[in-house]
């Protein structure tokens, strides 16, 4: 039996040649006929590496930090259905939502517009479903002759030509929020189109980084191509297709597995962002309805706020891609995705709503009502997931933008930080001290030396916020506080959220505290604010930043008391909060000794 | 002075020692088990097995893994950390990127000192280094009255721009040593890596004063030992660092931060000789040993030298030889999930290791799939010592197999072509993100796995040639025989090319050459064998990483075109790495970098004799190619000499390593008695 394997013999035998082994029609899990379950797992593998080697080739030859410092990108390998063969990690916010380009495409010119040599760019927010920064590119792939697929990649643009540079914090339209692109041909046959990106680099402010990052991504979709049709050819076509449904069989049965462990049943959770950023007295609500029933999940977020005058909207296939990441972080987080992934899960969304925005809708802060929706989907099931839940972090970019001219060159800047905060807390575990919020994926904090050295102002105080962690048995991460200094006149833009609703707490854990701005703390001209556009700052005023905690989880009466102790020895707690907050007021040993420290180090 | 010069390279399981004779250019090797409690003891041990009494060793070259495994097993030193009021917690912040995003219990890297452990101390400068605020010398006694009373065993410091002005930290450390004696490990940010980036800074303080203690004693041992030795009392130490270069023992007790991957670059810079003498410039090194699979590469004939490193999560800026470690071996565990194939990353480790090792593992391994395919000989495995048990491999595959519909055997080869797919597919994946193809390169195969594996994946890479060199085993022992004394500095420079003011520049750069090469007086090198390299880490303005650009001299930006000549030079680097440069945007400067160099002359590579006879001795086995045993030519690496040829299916063995060869491959062996497996024309 065993010397039935087809190439047998053949000195060149090539894995991807193998014959099929006859004992695998009897096997239990066996596959489709045309394909041994080696083949199957080195065209699985192939197609993970093919979707690296597109990563590499970005990371490698981007421009722009926030491509391949903050991996503000993503990049996929889809086949001819539109399902993903592979693709990178990537930023969370992209999951899943490559296919809704290529489909949208030929929605709209029909599938005869795929063309060998083709390259196409895509950037509206209502079909892409982010905000107009986020620009996709892609393209066919075809073999002999055949359509075997797609390769796409999205990745972060600095600008885009919005009113204000980089984007704005009080958009009302989309018509505010830069070039807005339809499915449009860069490249045809492999020309590039006359005049497109001619357009392109005359409507942003930074046209070289910005076609230079193009250029990367149209290396990066070609990389793609390649790295497919390589695999295509070595196998062929059919014996990838079958490779494929059995791939995509593997995963699904993987995911269906941990869902049908879920009791059936209804979950629920809401929460509010504090405002759109222009009505700052009204919250924008966020509703999350989620059934579960055998193996089979749907999110229904059709009772979230209607789509808002500020720029909190998003497009349906952003709702969607932020359902994918709550279902990911809890049913799926290891397994690679491809098209057998998110097969169990359905997503309601409601038109009109702030997660199915109509044009002209503002959506450049796109992430801000996705993040707190990603966040409820561990809240709504956490009474049946108790050990795979974690409490809520701190949830948004907390972002800090300051401009105006360095006096020492004389030179304009814009500095643009988001800022760190707490974690949640999950059993058996503290949440972690100062971690970027989910949304923006592997990016670091600006170091103060990069930071003074580049622009005219002075970081007078970075360091954890302590008490800002949600008690509990175990207690949720604490939150940092970045404080600034001006040392010329300035203006400072802020968007700061979660105050209406800070990270809660899970299984008796409670709430942390949320986050809070100071212009000038302890002066006479005193003011708080936690979103503002351009505010106009002299030199030595101080704008003190404090981010979120993050949610404590299970009762805190049962924290260990040397936990409670040793957080006041690491100025994590303050001794007056252990004994308010978790009854242990006995002194630490050295406790005098180390008030003084701690109070070096207090905000 | 003695003419042997020795190599001695701590491995996981074995200590190698390989001896260059001087007078006659030849080479042995020996080994012992490493005894991870008092590595010095395996290291003597080893050398023992090749030097006696009688020799004379003239030069010895260490490779210690002693800092790495006290960072390992979290077995460094008590450190108590002082940093800048106002920015005390950086250290615990970490930068706050979540590296798995995908993770809710996501984690920081494990910080070596804990946040009570930190004292703030007061004293601020601004970026260009002018004082804002004095140092808070009473803060640094306090700290230095803690760290007395509470048993502290080292000290780190890293204050805010220390880099751009040491001053603070400088005087840190003469105030420490007022209170606390001379005789104290204290680490300053702006001396462990005096480069921008407060976090990277004083971290790479912090883990050297972690590893100090550990590594100064370790070399204070281990020297008195050597001293006490005969053979080995005239031979000045000298330690493998981390950028692939050597120190002397003493250097490295007061640098230890570069000895933290002194054991694994030595394979790389084999590599590197390998290249000079095969005349092979661009080259992929395999290292595949039961747990672990290390490629680096050598480009136009030079490692890949990256100037900062993760140990651990923590982030370290100091020259470190790139080398990436992929989770696959001999030791990958073939399993099903969800009715499909895995193979890896999960390793049955050495413990209990493969099934055939009859240590009570059960889960089969990429080892039980090449004993079963009669690749490995079970019987002479690590030198006979370590009898394989096929059957019971044979048993684990074969139940594996009956889940998936195959036989044991087509169940062992489907095992090793995943694996091998996979570490292909991580190969290549590393050669793209450098703007590589790798099939213009040869690949280098070692460790015990690595040349049973290598042909296989070159194939699947494309790669037309494959060298398996002599000693596979104890390669990384014999490269170190082939390095040069290097020491590195560097400073910060920032400025962007329309504000430079060359002439300054050139004259930084030249006393800081002055002032490495003098570094060499420690080092024993005579005059006439010192080099300085000059470099200057340049970036397009408002981007966060650089490039670091190699100058003719120190004195070159003194030049008049000097500003337009370093933009090309930069812009054509920059292309080579990215795939894309942007002529004319403005540059910025940002650290200068020295290198010196001292050449303790090098051990030659060893011809190896000429086959007098094309013929050699032959046994023959089956062994599974393509789905069916093939009468396999079984060749021991010993009976071949310079000139031998052979073709595939073959098995070169020998104690240390198996090199397997597929059909329609031939096997030369060259000059210098490397295996050179190359593909037969169709």
């Amino acid at each position: 039996m065993n010397g039935a394997n087809a190439s047998a013999g053949d000195p060149r035998h090539h894995p991807g040649a193998r014959g099929r082994d006859g004992a695998a029609d009897g096997a239990e899990h066996a596959p489709g006929p045309a394909v041994d379950p080696v083949t199957v797992e080195i065209v699985r593998n192939a197609l993970i590496a093919a979707a690296d080697d597109m990563n590499a080739t970005l990371m490698r030859s981007a421009y722009t930090p926030v491509i391949y410092e903050c991996g503000d990108c993503v990049v996929a390998l889809l086949d001819d259905e539109h399902q993903v063969l592979g693709q990178s990690a990537g930023l969370p916010i992209f999951l899943g939502n490559l296919e809704s380009c290529t489909r949208a495409t030929e929605e709209r010119f029909g599938r005869d517009a795929w063309r060998p040599g083709d390259v196409w760019i895509l950037n509206d927010s209502y079909l892409g479903g982010t905000h107009l920064n986020d620009v996709t590119i892609f393209g066919p792939v075809f073999v002999g002759g055949e359509l075997a697929g797609f390769t796409a990649t999205r990745a972060h643009w600095i600008d885009v030509g919005s009113k204000d540079p980089g984007g704005s914090m009080d958009s009302v339209t989309i018509f505010q929020e830069g070039l807005r692109m339809g499915p449009q041909k860069l490249v045809a046959g492999g020309h590039e189109v006359p005049g497109v990106v001619d357009t392109i680099a005359t409507n942003v402010r930074f046209p070289y980084p910005t076609t230079g990052d193009m250029n990367a991504m149209v290396a990066t979709i070609r990389m793609g191509q390649v790295r497919l049709a390589q695999i295509v050819e070595r196998f062929g076509l059919a014996t990838v297709r079958a490779a494929r449904e059995e791939i995509f069989r593997q995963t699904e049965a993987l995911e269906r597995a941990v869902i049908a462990r879920i009791p059936d049943g209804v979950y629920t959770a809401e929460g509010f962002l504090d405002n759109d950023g222009i009505d700052l007295d009204t919250p924008v609500a966020v509703r999350l309805r989620v059934t579960v029933a055998g193996s089979e999940l749907t999110f229904d977020v059709t009772e979230s706020a209607d789509q808002t005058t500020g720029p909190v909207n998003c497009g349906v296939a952003q709702a969607v891609s932020a359902c994918r990441v709550g279902y990911k972080l809890l049913v799926s987080p290891d397994v690679p995705g491809n098209g057998g992934s998110f097969r169990p899960l359905h997503v309601r969304v409601r038109e009109g709503s702030v997660f199915g925005a109509r044009p002209p809708a503002a959506c450049q802060w796109y992430f801000s009502h996705l993040g707190l929706l990603i966040d409820l989907v561990a809240k709504a099931l956490a009474p049946a997931l108790p050990d795979r839940v974690a409490a809520a972090s701190h949830g948004d970019s907390m972002v800090v933008m300051f401009a105006g001219t360095d006096p020492r060159v004389a030179r304009d800047y814009v500095s643009l930080e988001a800022t760190l905060g707490g974690w949640g807390a999950w059993r058996g575990s503290d949440g972690q001290d100062a971690l970027i919020n989910n949304v923006n994926g592997s990016l670091k904090d600006l170091p103060v030396e990069v930071f003074e050295a580049r622009y005219p102002l002075r970081v007078t105080h970075y360091g954890i916020r302590p008490d800002s962690g949600g008690p509990g048995r175990w207690r949720g991460g604490n939150g940092v506080v970045r404080e600034y200094t001006a040392l010329a006149d300035c203006t400072v833009s802020l968007w700061f959220e979660r105050s209406v609703t800070p990270a809660w707490g899970l299984a008796g854990g409670r709430d942390a505290v949320g986050p809070e701005v100071v212009v000038n703390p302890g002066r006479p001209d005193e003011r708080r604010m936690l979103k503002c556009n351009g505010l106009p700052l002299r030199a030595g005023d101080v704008v003190r930043c404090a981010t979120g905690g993050g949610g404590g989880y299970g009762d805190a009466a049962e924290r260990a008391p040397e936990a409670v102790r040793a957080d006041v020895l690491d100025r994590q707690v303050s001794p007056g909060y252990a004994a308010r907050v978790y009854g242990v007021s006995d002194p630490v040993p050295g406790a005098g000794a180390e008030e003084g420290v701690a109070g070096q180090v207090q905000s | 002075m003695g003419d042997l010069r020795v190599a001695m390279d701590i491995g996981g399981t074995f200590t190698d020692v390989v001896v260059y004779d001087e007078g006659t250019g030849g080479y042995r090797a020996g080994k012992a088990a490493t005894t991870p409690q008092d590595l010095t003891r395996g290291v003597v041990t080893a050398l023992e097995s090749v030097v006696g009494p009688g020799d004379e060793v003239g030069f010895l070259v260490h490779g210690t893994t002693q800092g790495l495994n006290a960072l390992l097993q979290r077995t460094g030193a008590r450190v108590l950390l002082l940093a800048s009021a106002g920015a005390a917690d950086t250290y615990h912040i970490a930068r706050g990127p979540r590296e798995r995003l995908y993770d809710l219990h996501y984690r920081k890297p494990e910080p070596l000192v804990p946040l009570r452990d930190v004292v703030a101390v007061g004293g601020r400068l601004d970026a260009a280094g002018a004082e804002i605020e004095p140092l808070d010398e009473d803060a640094v006694r306090r700290a230095a009255a803690r760290f007395r009373a509470e048993g502290f065993t080292a000290l780190a410091v890293g204050y805010l721009f220390s880099h751009v002005n040491p001053a603070h930290e400088l005087r840190t450390r003469e105030l420490l040593v007022q209170e606390l004696g001379e005789d104290l490990t204290v680490s300053l940010s702006h001396e462990a890596a005096n480069e921008w980036r407060e976090y990277e800074r004083t971290s790479s303080a912090v883990l050297e004063a972690y590893i100090g203690p550990v590594v100064q004693h370790y070399l204070t041992g281990l020297t008195g030992t050597l001293t006490r030795r005969k053979a080995t009392a005239g031979a000045p130490l000298h330690v493998m660092q981390s950028s692939g270069g050597v120190i002397s023992a003493e250097t490295a007790r007061r640098r230890p931060l570069q000895t933290l991957l002194s054991g694994p670059v030595g394979g790389t810079m084999g590599g590197v000789a390998l290249a000079r003498t095969l005349r092979r410039p661009n080259l992929v090194c395999v290292d595949m040993g039961g747990t672990s699979f290390d490629v680096s590469l050598v480009v136009d004939g030079a490692p890949d030298v990256a100037a900062e490193a993760r140990l651990e999560g923590l982030p370290v800026l100091m020259s470190v030889v790139d080398i990436h470690t992929i989770g696959a071996g001999g030791g990958s565990v073939a399993y099903t999930e969800a009715g499909g194939l895995r193979v890896g990353p999960r390793s049955a480790g050495a413990d209990p290791g493969p099934v055939c090792y009859g240590r009570g593992g059960t889960e089969p391994t990429v080892t039980d799939a090449n004993l079963v395919l009669g690749r490995l000989d079970g019987a002479g495995f690590a030198g006979g010592r370590l009898p394989l048990d096929a059957d019971r491999a044979e048993g684990a595959l074969g139940a594996l197999g009956e889940r998936l519909g195959l036989s044991a055997r087509a169940m062992a080869e489907g095992v090793c072509d995943v694996a091998n797919a996979k570490m292909a597919q991580a190969i290549r994946t590393i050669t793209v993100s450098r703007g590589i193809e790798p099939n213009r390169f040869s690949l280098v195969a070692f460790g015990g796995a690595g040349p049973m594996h290598s042909v296989f994946l070159a194939r699947e890479l494309g790669i037309g040639e494959v060298i398996v060199p002599r000693f596979p085993g104890a390669l990384s022992a014999w490269g170190m025989l082939q390095t040069e004394i290097r020491r590195d500095f560097a400073e910060p420079y920032l400025s962007r090319d329309a504000d430079l003011d060359g002439a300054d520049l050139a004259a930084r750069l030249t006393r800081a050459a002055e002032r490495a090469l003098r570094s060499l007086d420690s080092e024993g090198v005579p005059a006439d064998r010192r080099r300085a390299r000059a470099f200057v880490d340049i970036r397009y303005a408002a981007q966060e990483y650089t490039l670091t650009v190699p100058l003719t001299s120190p004195e070159e930006p003194a030049g008049a075109d000097f500003p337009r000549v370093v933009a090309e030079r930069f812009a054509a680097q920059h292309r080579e790495r990215y795939g894309h440069a942007n002529p004319g945007a403005p540059i910025e400067f940002t650290t200068l970098r020295v290198t010196a160099l001292g050449d303790l002359g090098r051990a030659a590579p060893e011809p190896l004799a000429a086959a007098s006879d094309p013929a050699f001795p032959v046994r023959h086995r089956p062994v599974v190619f393509g789905g069916a045993p093939e009468r396999t030519a079984v060749v021991a690496r010993a009976d071949l000499r310079a000139g031998h040829a052979f073709a595939g299916p073959a098995v070169v063995t020998e104690p240390t390593a198996t090199t397997v060869v597929p059909p329609g491959h031939r096997v030369a062996v060259d000059a210098f008695g490397s295996l050179v497996v190359q593909e037969e024309a169709a």
